[in-house]
């Protein structure tokens, strides 16, 4: 066999080119893998943790939160307010600078308020920022917020990523391919459904983010891209294509034994999984068709078995980590388990094993809720309530939420599943105060009791009165609180990932992290 | 020629507009609308003010109204915008498109290079060890779903041997998911094309053809595999509309970028005007993939383009 030079390049070059296929493909910037993308780059045109998320990185805020969840400064250096808490001063840090160089004062901060008071595209969140009715700029460094009545909410709302200070040099397409902000990341592109890419802040300075690192990030890019299949996700974990990402929850005491990648669950997520009711028909109408579900439900138990130590069972329904949390205080109130109990209760109304009270049960799909719905299920039938379980998508389970709340006709009961985050005890006001987020249960009474939690400035007076609006709620089954946290909380961290964290209500910070490895 | 072309076409319109009817009652149908779901978790936003936003988004107005609304910016080329993060729909759909249709053309691609010679080897080899073992083989991947057998490509090329990508959409990307779509896809056309083979060798002027004495190759290339491809060019119409639904589950878990992926996101949003430019471009490339079938096959079978 005659080799020629040329026929020996061939062969040199197609070895290349296997050995160039058969290199794992490796990620120069840190790479965090999700399930799906945000709906917009805009702080007022979205409520998903995913885009939250997203705001964080590339926004600031006047405040931040600590470890603990209260409100500290941060662009914001401090803050004052008068003693009827209907105005507050506000005197931000000089030398902050937007994306773009421009430096970022109170004319941005005044420009993401009126925005998000903006009367034809109001924020989604607009009654968080309370009824503030002037945003006035005293200096370029200071700025003045009044309030129509006081509303102690607004403190910690600006520590979150709902309130992130917009730059007003946000021109056409924002949203949507601009985004100019302070953070520690700028957006370079955004491909929507596929990835978003940034590259770091080299200007940045840390005021009050839970981040240890004072400046700039520590790598220079920053990639999150979808990749909905967990196993997939998990696959490229394992390839270092990507660095962070949530692995499929049924492998993960299988990662955690085999010590390839590292788990990292979110604390004080905020994140509340509880069971509501359709209130205004038969048989949820009735106080002991709830206590019996109550009663009935072993939630430790079920949370046990799915999610093994990831999730811990909830007393409150304000969880962890949100101001007013107080897990001995909740388990006084909150219907402990108790099938005989329920069984009794269930016979008060004329149910028995053999004409079990039936109820549809709504569970929002994913996150292995399907799972943990069958175990309820069948904790439920054990004491003569059949329950047929519905999987749905978030956006289908809130209006369906809704419509069986509107629906008084039938005998057939509904209940749900239910979640929601929030980083202040206000949650309660959105969910149960007249009219209700689901027009659910509301009562003048319960009413009066979440009015009084806007308004008082003391925070011992305040708990008192969030208690007074928990024990309402558990005492009458209203809101029955079963876990936290529920959702995007589990990360698996690739072994040459060092400092990665993740901040209160499911922030993770990438101004700490060090590939290397 | 040209009749057959413009009745083609003519039904293929009509296909297109009722489609866009169905989709419109179908999305209504479902519980919740895309204003209600987006403000559900939505802090203090007043009734009035989802109503606002709904009004201006055409929600108020009755289906009828929105579908002659929808229409009418139709027909002036304008499909709308996203009702989250108001991006234009058009700029969206073709931002994507090209990554499904470069999936979809590459997996037929692999479907027929792999299942016309393997149906042709089967029928040639009719009854023998070849042919219960290709047709066994054929089972087995028309009887695996995508989504396990994306998994299984994706576990062995991807994770075992690390020879490509787990997700993304490069170049080397696109092999596994071209194949997944495309192995289950070959199998269809190799059994199709065993049928099809074995009934044209059995026919007459095959076996004129024979024992005229015209050599093997020249019989089995010019009279069997011209008449016994045609269902299979057929087959290839039907297969390609399978394929752009197929690929949803297959863009999901190779974290392809298509069309498919987005109309599952946009589902779920209730993303009105995504929901229906997908629909219409999804069959407006179904109706032209046909249409060019159609003339294919009419150039193929001279007795087309007569009747």
């Amino acid at each position: 066999m005659n080799f020629t030079r040329r026929s020996l390049k061939q062969v040199a070059a197609v070895f290349s080119l296997s050995s160039a296929l058969a290199a794992p493909v490796i990620a120069e910037d840190i790479v965090w893998a999700r399930y799906g993308d945000i709906d917009s780059l805009d702080p007022h045109r979205a409520t998903s943790t995913l885009s939250l998320q997203v705001w964080s990185l590339v926004y600031d805020t006047l405040l931040a939160m600590d470890a603990d969840g209260n409100p500290v400064p941060h662009i914001a250096k401090s803050w004052s307010s008068n003693d009827a808490g209907t105005e507050y001063t506000f005197s931000l840090e000089a030398g902050v600078l937007c994306h773009d160089g421009t430096p970022l004062d109170a004319n941005d901060v005044k420009y993401t308020i009126d925005a998000a008071f903006n009367e034809a595209t109001p924020s989604l969140t607009k009654g968080s920022w309370g009824p503030i009715t002037a945003a006035e700029i005293i200096d370029p460094l200071t700025i003045k917020l009044t309030l129509d009545s006081p509303f102690v909410a607004m403190v910690p709302f600006l520590a979150d990523s709902f309130s992130s200070i917009i730059c007003d040099t946000n021109g056409d397409g924002f949203g949507t391919t601009t985004a100019i902000g302070s953070g520690p990341w700028k957006l370079k592109s955004w491909t929507k459904g596929d990835r978003l890419v940034f590259e770091k802040n080299a200007d940045y300075t840390n005021f009050g983010k839970l981040a240890d690192n004072p400046g700039a990030p520590y790598e220079d890019g920053l990639i999150i891209t979808v990749v909905p299949e967990p196993q997939a996700r998990l696959a490229a974990l394992k390839t270092n294509e990507v660095h962070i990402a949530e692995p499929p929850f049924d492998d993960v005491p299988m990662i955690k034994k085999s010590g390839e990648l590292e788990i990292v669950v979110a604390e004080n997520t905020g994140q509340n999984v509880f069971w509501e009711f359709a209130i205004h028909r038969p048989p949820f109408n009735d106080v002991r068709a709830r206590l019996a579900v109550a009663h009935a439900t072993d939630a430790a138990t079920a949370i046990n078995l799915i999610y093994g130590d990831l999730s811990i069972p909830e007393n409150c329904p304000i969880s962890r980590g949100v101001f007013g949390n107080d897990q001995d205080f909740c388990a006084k109130y909150r219907p402990a388990y108790d099938p005989e109990k329920a069984k009794a209760l269930l016979a008060e109304l004329g149910y028995s094993m053999d004409q079990p009270l039936e109820t549809a049960m709504l569970v929002w799909t994913g996150g292995n809720r399907q799972k943990l719905g069958e175990v309820f299920q069948a904790q439920l039938a054990e004491v003569g309530i059949k329950a047929t379980i519905e999987i749905m998508d978030i956006g289908s389970l809130n209006a369906r939420v809704r419509q069986e709340n509107e629906n008084k006709e039938g005998t057939k009961g509904s209940m749900d599943m239910m979640t929601w985050s929030w980083y202040d005890p206000d949650i309660l006001f959105a969910l149960w105060h007249t009219p209700g987020a689901y027009r659910g249960y509301t009562s003048p009474e319960l009413d009066a009791i979440l009015d009084e939690t806007r308004i008082l400035t003391d925070p011992d007076a305040r708990k008192v009165k969030v208690q007074e609006a928990m024990a309402y709620l558990l005492e009458k089954a209203i809101h029955v609180p079963l876990y936290t946290p529920g959702w995007e909380w589990v990360f698996a961290v690739s072994p040459n990932v060092e400092g990665f964290k993740v901040a209160p209500f499911v922030y993770p910070i990438f101004s700490d992290i060090k590939l290397g490895g | 020629m040209w009749r057959f072309l413009g009745t083609r076409l003519a039904m293929g319109f009509l296909t297109i507009w009722v489609t866009t009817v169905l989709v419109t009652l179908l999305i209504h149908a479902v519980p919740g609308d895309p204003v209600q779901i987006m403000y559900a978790q939505s802090q203090g936003t007043t009734p009035e003010q989802i109503e606002q936003v709904r009004r201006s988004l055409g929600l108020d107005q009755p289906i009828p109204i929105q579908y002659l609304m929808y229409m009418e910016r139709l027909f002036q080329g304008d499909l709308g915008v996203t009702i989250r993060g108001g991006q234009p729909v058009l700029e969206v759909i073709v931002q994507r498109l090209p990554n499904t249709l470069m999936l979809a053309v590459t997996a037929m691609f692999i479907a027929v290079l792999i299942g016309v010679p393997m149906g042709f080897l089967a029928a040639y080899r009719e009854g023998t060890l070849v042919d219960i073992g290709l047709m066994f083989l054929s089972i087995a991947g028309i009887s695996m779903p995508h989504f396990w057998l994306g998994l299984m490509l994706l576990f062995f090329f991807a994770l075992e041997l690390g020879w490509l990508p787990v997700s993304g959409n490069g170049g080397l990307n696109l092999i596994l998911p071209a194949l997944t779509l495309g192995l289950s896809n070959a199998a269809i056309f190799a059994r199709l094309t065993r049928s099809s083979m074995i009934d044209v060798m059995s026919q007459d002027f095959v076996q004129t053809a024979f024992a005229k004495g015209l050599p093997k190759a020249l019989v089995l290339r010019r009279h069997v595999m011209r008449a016994g491809l045609l269902p299979v060019v057929t087959m290839m119409g039907l297969q390609f509309a399978f394929m752009m639904g197929g690929a949803i589950v297959v863009e999901n878990i190779f974290s392809w970028n298509g069309v498919g992926r987005m109309a599952v996101e946009a589902i779920f949003q209730r993303d009105y005007p995504i929901i229906q430019g997908f629909i219409l471009t999804f069959s407006l490339v179904v109706v032209i993939v046909a249409i060019v079938i159609d003339a294919l096959y009419a150039v193929l079978d001279p007795r087309i383009r007569r009747a």
